[in-house]
């Protein structure tokens, strides 16, 4: 007799009190629950919102105190989602997607120990 | 969870950012050498501009490989500024010793790289980086021999003369 077994597609990769990224295996995608909304970012997608996201000067902002702006417009080339976050939501999504890539590593290094040849 | 990462790109973020810093190193050496040539040229210095075009050609080959090489494994290639090219050379000795200071700093970057790649265990990258290694040793030893001529011949009289009709002679054809 075959037992089927349906597993849940959807794992949450890291969450923070502020949000949270989970991971799609079946469409290979990663939801990011953030700033009251969920977005689903591919691969690419999700790498460019690191990289915009990783190169803000939170210290430099700081800095500017009144004189800067207060929000911070995150735009993603060729996908539907922008942001627009204040300075503390910034740091907030900062931490989360350090967060996530830690544990995305993680799960890599796992991967490659217990399924991946090790010989 | 499947590691959807790995299934992106074989290459690890970490060495995915050093290769696109290489491809900036390359394409600023090729603009180095593309401004040496032109030194050399409006200064009279035929052979060693002709010498220079080939060895900004070649940077920009060094540059296309990496760029080839990220996009090939998966990564983000991203094409470079460069920005900061040096114009003007005090004298002819001065242009070769900068060429060779910039071989020596192209070298230490890829032995760099090979030595992250080594600790993460990136061998697929270390195959990869073999080639550069090589190819820097003739590098070094082209720069080198360059700034010898100035030692053997001298920049009295016509030396420099001399030393820029034997620039355009020199060969690396070692088979070690």
């Amino acid at each position: 007799m075959t037992v089927t077994a349906t597993l849940p597609q959807v794992s949450e990769v890291f969450a923070t009190k502020h949000g949270c990224v989970q991971q799609d295996d079946a469409q290979r995608r990663w939801l990011v629950e953030f700033a009251g909304r969920t977005a689903s970012f591919d691969h690419r997608n999700l790498m460019k919102l690191r990289k915009a996201v990783y190169a803000i000067d939170i210290e430099q902002r700081l800095l500017e105190g009144a004189h800067g702006p207060d929000v911070e417009i995150i735009f993603i080339c060729a996908s539907e989602h922008c942001y627009v976050l204040s300075l503390l939501q910034v740091i907030a999504i900062k931490d989360l997607l350090e967060g996530a890539f830690v544990m995305l590593e993680l799960n890599q290094i796992i991967h490659n120990r217990l399924y991946r040849a090790y010989a | 969870m499947k590691d959807l990462l790995r299934i992106k790109s074989l290459i690890s973020t970490e060495i995915e950012s050093l290769l696109n810093q290489q491809v900036k190193k390359e394409a600023h050496s090729s603009s180095i050498y593309l401004s040496m040539a032109s030194w050399c040229n409006r200064n009279g210095y035929d052979y060693s501009s002709e010498y220079f075009f080939k060895q900004a050609e070649e940077e920009r080959q060094h540059q296309l490989k990496f760029y080839k090489y990220i996009l090939d494994m998966g990564g983000n290639a991203i094409s470079p500024d460069v920005t900061d090219i040096k114009q003007e050379y005090n004298s002819f000795r001065e242009v070769f010793e900068e060429a060779l200071d910039q071989e020596i700093s192209v070298t230490r970057s890829i032995s760099n790289i090979y030595a992250r790649c080594l600790s993460t265990q990136d061998f697929v990258t270390m195959e990869f980086l073999n080639w550069f290694l090589k190819e820097q040793r003739e590098e070094e030893y082209k720069a080198r021999r360059a700034l010898e001529l100035f030692e053997v011949i001298g920049e009295e009289g016509t030396g420099r003369w001399q030393i820029d009709k034997h620039v355009g002679g020199i060969k690396y054809d070692s088979e070690a």
